[in-house]
């Protein structure tokens, strides 16, 4: 750098940088989790009407219509006869298809084989026929119940979006069961219960936390049986077992447990199957029994990810009465987990889910009619046909119009079939096209009642090949990855990292170069802490590339910030000189440092974050146990401490201005009524809040916050009277005025948005800024930037010391209500957003307070007399430098990393369950540095330029 | 009182070669495998199955290995006789110990009435190889721990046997934390037993490191008085 960076285009730089980033993350974002389009509403009785007329069915009749009319409809419009009445699905969790139906042609392995002697028996006689059900990632329950029941494959950020709400709003089969007026019960895992509200007549939710619970779980299902096999008001029966899950978990596919679990579920089915099925004692009409599994398991019995082990699920028929000749044509079969939803809704007369992707299942029609198969292959494929529609431009649709494909005289259908080729789009139409024409032939031929087997076949032959072609075409558009925009998104944010890394570089040449009169003179020589900070940004970006660290990621922060205070002490003792003597004790240095340590230990142990250990005791756990009287003791007195150590940090400054009265009396009253609002509301936070009172004092207090927050930020400025103090002094004031404002307003703000738990850390995070604050003040012999990163540090480990973790599961959703009456996505959002990163954004704000307080000292030490010379831009690079660049710095290398890292990790077991939560968590950390940096470049920029315009007018004047 | 103290430190530095370090480590370092020889096949248990007790065993038979050898090598023998460097270096051992076990709880070791007594035994054996040699060579003189601990300035072959192997084991012990927090389901992931291990591995390759720099100097002496 031969010519020195001025303020404007370190500025611009920085900026360009920032957008930059923020452009690269968006392609990338946009690139790595694609958002499907998806057909929003439920099908009616417009999915038997051909797809290219515009139905003028109002598609709301299903309300209108009674159950039963509706069900007489869809059985009329359907032209296929419905079997059965009733139905069973028993989903045995974890279960792999290879217990079953073995692997590769052969048969399962013989202790699986022995342990289910009675579904052996019935694969051979050719009453079941089961499948090897590919499942998606990510292998767990819920997105895999909400595959089999919507047919349609979730993308991430569906996960992501929808963490509020549990419920499956999507088009399903249990609501279209629900639609036709029939009764459902279940018994089970409770998953269903959460993604299915109100639509179960009676139920018995069991919950998968205990894992340990093998007997039990299954016990409490099966109690059940009895009773429900008796009565006949039921159609629908789920059965979710979850102890094969748990002997999976405990002791893995090879545990000991696993034969007799495997032997109590062939009992059930044996159960069923002669109690509901062959029995006929009863009048209930005839029963399909389907066994299902959600996921297969790994050797060890762990899922989530993609492995052939974990996506290997069953589905097995039972009752079908398909004529299936032997045991290898019952068990060496192939379909998607996906398949199962339409294969139910053909079967049992309702129309097929709105997004489904899943083609019906081979095999499963066989018993029915000729016309009634094509019929159903036709019905599958127009809803497939019209999900495409939303994704194919519809010019490449122009050939079909309304009703062209019941008269035959679609345009540009030639009644011959083609040989299909060229892009994908087009050769599915083609495939299409084609299905129609046989369809059509073999129609034709039937009225004239010439031989049709062999038409017949081939238009089956050619539906299938459409329907699998086009499902394996709208899958992979949900899980597909666009790598030119991917690559684009990473070489922005590098090409940005790199900007900002290099802005940094210069400016801290010029800084420690400059000034050739200082101690540290020409060469900089990295000393201790530099080096600490440096390999703790090495380190960070290292454990980010094992899913464990990510998830136990708070275990890094904790221990990197309290081995920096351990630096800080080591530095202290080194300059520590026994002719002081106890004159050490006097500046606080060392209190400071040790209430550091004994803040972040406390800190550390309030919440057992992370994923692995959450189990373990922590001060939460504890305090909550003892009482929620400790509880509340807890947040008053830090209530009253936080209102405390504000006012003692707001007149610290000894000036005895009239706004600084008036800020810290808007401080002491906001906080009186944050301790009301807490002592009066408190028990009725956890249910829904709509009290009047409540509501109003949260928004009294919102206001006073924000109107003293600004006014501070806007006034203090201009009411500079002192005369006797220098520029840089007044300005250094006024600075640590505002910023002490931000924090205590922020402070105060989550004490009343935090769960009651949470205001013991924050009180701490609070001793933390002031702490190292009054270090830093008293020379503390580190760099600048090494201050700045570490208070970026301490941020992020107070982020998960106020119980955060990289899973979207601790958000909290319930702070994300408070004070607001009616319901606001973008209001609760930012209240999220708030109660979440509310460490980081406290030590960002703090910097602030930072900035002043090196003013301060500056003007307190004499060299820098000549300050008033120097120009308004340098003194801005020189102070305002260091705390914008550093964090973005931090920030931007970490997040490139992470880039980069899920990028490499795309095909990981746990990309959606550990990688894709945390790049979230990255994102909104980038955007919680973006804001707190803009508040402080703009706090900072305004308070210099008036009060330097304010001298410069008091010089003229004098 | 400074005057004093370089004549001493000269006769320190004549008072062991590297080949006596050499040898001194080979003993602290054969009486370490002895303490986890008699854990294992006296009493049968090791580090992982019940490390308190073990721990117990190894750092009360290294404690008594380190004291009688570093106490021959105190400053000032005439003012401090052998004993009463026996005798400090005990109190030595209890003050290096809460020291030590104040720092693994800062760093973050787990608080709890279940953890109290391993974390107690875990600070002795630090504290033997990090306080006890420095107790029993110089006592209670801040100088001189001051001058070798912070500004790491030591003078003299004892001064970097006793520093960079406690400086090791420190530094061992911190980068043995490091697997604790991973989900491998290892028993040796608890606490202390991986940052023992660390620890022991420091310790060692801070008396390898110790050697060579001693071995270095003297050459670099050597060939600038030639």
């Amino acid at each position: 750098m031969t010519t020195a960076m001025t303020c404007t285009r370190l500025t611009f730089f920085t900026v360009t940088g920032i957008f930059l980033q923020i452009i690269g993350l968006s392609i990338f974002v946009f690139g790595f989790f694609p958002v499907k389009p998806t057909l929003s509403g439920i099908s009616g009785s417009e999915s038997y009407l051909d797809p290219f007329c515009d139905s003028a069915l109002n598609s709301n009749e299903s309300d209108k219509l009674h159950s039963e009319k509706l069900r007489l409809l869809y059985k009329e419009l359907s032209g296929i006869s419905s079997k059965y009445d009733r139905l069973i699905l028993m989903v045995i969790d974890g279960l792999p298809a290879e217990f079953v139906l073995g692997k590769d042609g052969q048969p399962p392995r013989k202790v699986w084989k022995e342990s289910m002697p009675y579904t052996q028996s019935l694969l051979v006689n050719g009453d079941a026929i089961g499948y090897h059900a590919k499942a998606a990632p990510p292998t767990v329950t819920m997105p895999r119940l909400k595959a089999m029941v919507s047919g349609a494959i979730g993308g991430f950020l569906d996960v992501a979006f929808n963490f509020n709400t549990q419920a499956l709003l999507d088009d399903n089969l249990l609501g279209q069961f629900f639609r036709i007026g029939w009764k459902m019960v279940m018994h089970g895992d409770e998953t269903w219960l959460k993604l299915f509200p109100g639509l179960f007549m009676r139920h018995d939710g069991v919950s998968s936390f205990f894992v340990k619970d093998t007997v039990q779980v299954d016990r409490n299902v099966s109690r059940h049986l009895p009773t429900e096999l008796n009565s006949d008001d039921w159609n629908l029966l789920i059965l979710h077992y979850l102890g094969l899950d748990h002997v999976g978990h405990t002791g893995g596919r090879n545990s000991p447990l696993m034969a007799s679990k495997l032997k109590e579920m062939d009992d059930i089915v044996k159960t069923m199957h002669l109690r509901a099925m062959m029995d006929r004692s009863h009048d209930q009409g005839q029963t399909l029994l389907i066994v299902v599994s959600d996921h297969g398991m790994t050797e060890n019995g762990n899922h989530g990810g993609s492995s052939y082990e974990e996506t290997d699920s069953l589905m097995l028929f039972i009752g079908l009465s398909s004529n299936i000749s032997d045991y290898v044509a019952a068990t060496n079969n192939v379909a998607f987990q996906v398949d199962l939803a339409p294969t139910l809704a053909l079967l049992f007369g309702v129309p097929i889910p709105k997004n489904n992707v899943g083609v019906l299942v081979p095999g499963t029609l066989n018993s029915l009619r000729d016309y009634e198969q094509l019929r159903a292959l036709e019905l599958n494929s127009w809803q497939l046909l019209r999900l495409m529609q939303a994704q194919i431009p519809s010019s490449l649709f122009g050939g079909f119009s309304c009703n062209c494909l019941l008269d035959g005289k679609c345009k540009g259908l030639s009644s011959d079939i083609s040989e299909c080729s060229g892009d994908k789009e087009k050769q599915l139409l083609c495939l299409f096209r084609n299905a129609v024409v046989l369809h059509g032939i073999w129609k034709s031929k039937k009225l004239t009642e010439s031989y049709v087997m062999e038409d017949f076949s081939r238009a089956l032959d050619a539906y299938n090949t459409f329907l699998k072609t086009a499902s394996e075409w709208l899958a992979s558009k949900t899980t597909e990855k666009p790598f030119l925009l991917l690559g684009l998104g990473v070489s922005a944010m590098l090409l940005s990292c790199l900007l900002c890394v290099t802005l940094f570089l210069s400016l801290f040449k010029e800084v420690y170069h400059e000034p050739k009169e200082r101690v540290c003179s020409f060469s900089y020589r990295l000393s201790l802490e530099d080096v600490f900070i440096l390999a703790v940004l090495l380190t960070l970006v290292i454990s980010m590339g094992s899913s464990s660290m990510v998830e136990e990621e708070h275990y890094v922060w904790h221990f990197m910030v309290s081995t920096f205070y351990l630096l800080l002490l080591f530095k202290k003792a080194k300059s520590f000189n026994y002719s002081e003597g106890m004159n050490i004790l006097r500046d606080y240095k060392v209190g400071s440092i040790f209430s550091l340590l004994i803040s972040g230990r406390l800190l550390r142990g309030w919440h057992q974050g992370g994923v692995n250990w959450t189990y373990l005791p922590d001060i939460s756990k504890w305090l909550e146990q003892v009482g929620s009287g400790y509880v509340k003791w807890i947040q008053q007195i830090s209530n009253f401490l936080v209102i405390g150590l504000g006012l003692f940090t707001l007149f610290r400054t000894r000036t005895k201005r009239k706004s600084v009265r008036i800020l810290a009396f808007g401080f002491s009253t906001c906080g009186l009524l944050v301790l009301l609002h807490a002592m009066r509301y408190q028990e009725a936070m956890f249910e829904v809040s709509t009290d009047y009172g409540a509501t109003l004092t949260v928004k009294l207090i919102y206001l006073i916050l924000s109107v003293s927050a600004i006014g501070a930020a806007l006034v203090l400025p201009w009411s500079m009277l002192n005369k006797g103090k220098s520029f840089v002094a007044e300005t250094g004031d006024c600075l640590y005025l505002i910023g002490s404002g931000y924090i205590l307003c922020w402070c105060l703000l989550q004490l009343l948005l935090q769960q009651p738990i949470n205001s013991g850390p924050i009180l701490l995070l609070l001793i933390q800024i002031l702490a190292i604050s009054c270090l830093s003040s008293k020379d503390l012999q580190v760099n600048e930037w090494v201050e700045i990163a570490v208070l970026y540090y301490m941020g992020m480990a107070g982020h998960f010391a106020l119980g955060n973790s990289n899973t979207l599961a601790t958000i909290d959703v319930a702070g994300a209500f408070i004070g607001i009456s009616s319901h606001s996505t973008i209001l609760s959002g930012v209240l999220m957003f708030m109660i979440t990163y509310a460490s980081p954004m406290l030590f960002v704000l703090s910097l602030v307070m930072y900035i002043g307080a090196n003013l301060r000292n500056l003007s307190h030490s004499s060299t820098v007399s000549g300050h008033q010379e120097t120009s308004l831009g340098q003194i801005l690079k020189l102070n305002l430098g260091f705390p914008c660049l550093v964090p973005l710095c931090i920030n931007s290398i970490l997040l490139t990393a992470y880039t980069v890292v899920l990028l490499l990790m795309r095909n990981h077991l746990f990309v959606w369950s550990v990688f894709s939560p945390k790049y979230l968590y990255v994102c909104a950390t980038t955007l919680c540095t973006y804001i707190g940096v803009c508040i402080v470049a703009v706090t900072v920029t305004y308070t210099i330029s008036v009060t330097s315009y304010l001298t410069t007018r008091r010089h003229n004047n004098s | 009182m400074k005057e004093g103290k370089k004549p001493e430190t000269s006769i320190n530095d004549d008072s062991i070669s590297v080949l006596g370090a050499f040898s001194v480590y080979l003993i602290t370092g054969l009486f370490l495998a002895v303490g986890f020889w008699v854990a294992r096949n006296k009493y049968s248990v090791d580090l992982v199955s019940d490390p308190s007790f073990t721990l117990r065993i190894v750092s009360s038979i290294e404690f008594t290995v380190v004291v009688i050898i570093y106490s021959l090598f105190r400053k000032t023998p005439e003012k401090c006789s052998y004993f009463n460097a026996l005798g400090r270096s005990i109190l030595g051992l209890i003050s290096g110990a809460f020291i030590n076990a104040l720092g693994a709880i800062a760093l973050g070791a787990p608080i709890g009435m279940q953890y109290l007594t391993k974390t107690i035994h875990w600070s002795f054996l630090m504290s033997v190889f990090t306080f006890v040699p420095a107790t029993a060579v110089f006592g209670a003189s801040w100088t001189d721990w001051h001058r070798v601990f912070a500004s790491m300035k030591p003078t003299g072959n004892i001064e970097y046997m006793i520093f960079v192997p406690a400086y090791g084991a420190i530094v061992g012990g911190w980068f043995g934390a490091w697997p604790m927090p991973l989900d491998w389901e290892r028993p040796w992931q608890e606490w202390p037993i991986c940052v023992c291990y660390g620890a022991l591995g420091g310790y060692i390759v801070g008396q390898i490191v110790s050697v060579s720099l001693m071995f270095f100097i003297r050459k670099h002496k050597n060939l600038k008085l030639a």
